[in-house]
């Protein structure tokens, strides 16, 4: 979908070609895996625990314009659900192609969007009941 | 003391060496190569190799 996902963490790709090779985990795990040995890019995305040098599990979705367009950082021992990140990038995707709302309800394209309007004020509850159309 | 991005602004670019399993081979990947190529760009960080993702 036009999408290139990086695995980044603060070992060297030397690091990453050893690991990925011992541990079968990631055996089908094809993603490049950067390296970001200095923490520089980690830091500039407020996820770099300098004492450490570990990096937060931070995702962040960049557009093709070059803007960050969400993001979401976990603390160390909380793993990431594909799923939820799956939402929110289809989600940016559609917005990218649409201007309309994302509804908390949203999982696909084809669901309940909101389309933004003066009528829509106030009324967003009435227009999630009534297929989007504010009464 | 460098700024956070804040989500909305633009990402400077940035350019890391990687290791490619597609390949089995070393690379870099840089954004500036993913924006010319009209592509979207999804970092995915974690602590270090050999922890749970």
């Amino acid at each position: 979908m036009g999408a290139e996902l990086i695995t980044v963490s603060c070992d060297t790709h030397f690091t990453h070609l050893a690991w990925h090779t011992v541990e079968k985990e990631l055996a089908d795990v094809k993603f490049k895996m950067g390296s970001d040995k200095t923490g520089d890019l980690a830091r500039q995305f407020g996820v770099y625990l300098g004492d450490d040098g570990l990096a937060l599990r931070g995702t962040f979705v960049i557009a093709p314009d070059g803007r960050l367009l969400f993001s979401e950082v976990n603390f160390l021992n909380v793993g990431r659900n594909v799923d939820e990140l799956m939402r929110k990038f289809k989600a940016a995707l559609y917005v990218a192609k649409k201007d309309e709302g994302i509804p908390p309800t949203w999982n696909e394209e084809g669901d309940l969007t909101l389309k933004p309007s003066a009528k829509m004020v106030g009324k967003v509850h009435e227009a999630l009941s009534n297929d989007g159309n504010p009464t | 003391m460098t700024e956070t991005i804040q989500v909305g602004a633009e990402v400077p670019d940035f350019t890391l060496n990687t290791y490619e399993p597609q390949t089995g081979d070393f690379g870099s990947v840089s954004l500036s190569d993913l924006k010319s190529a009209g592509k979207w760009t999804i970092l995915f960080f974690y602590p270090a190799d050999f922890t749970f993702v």
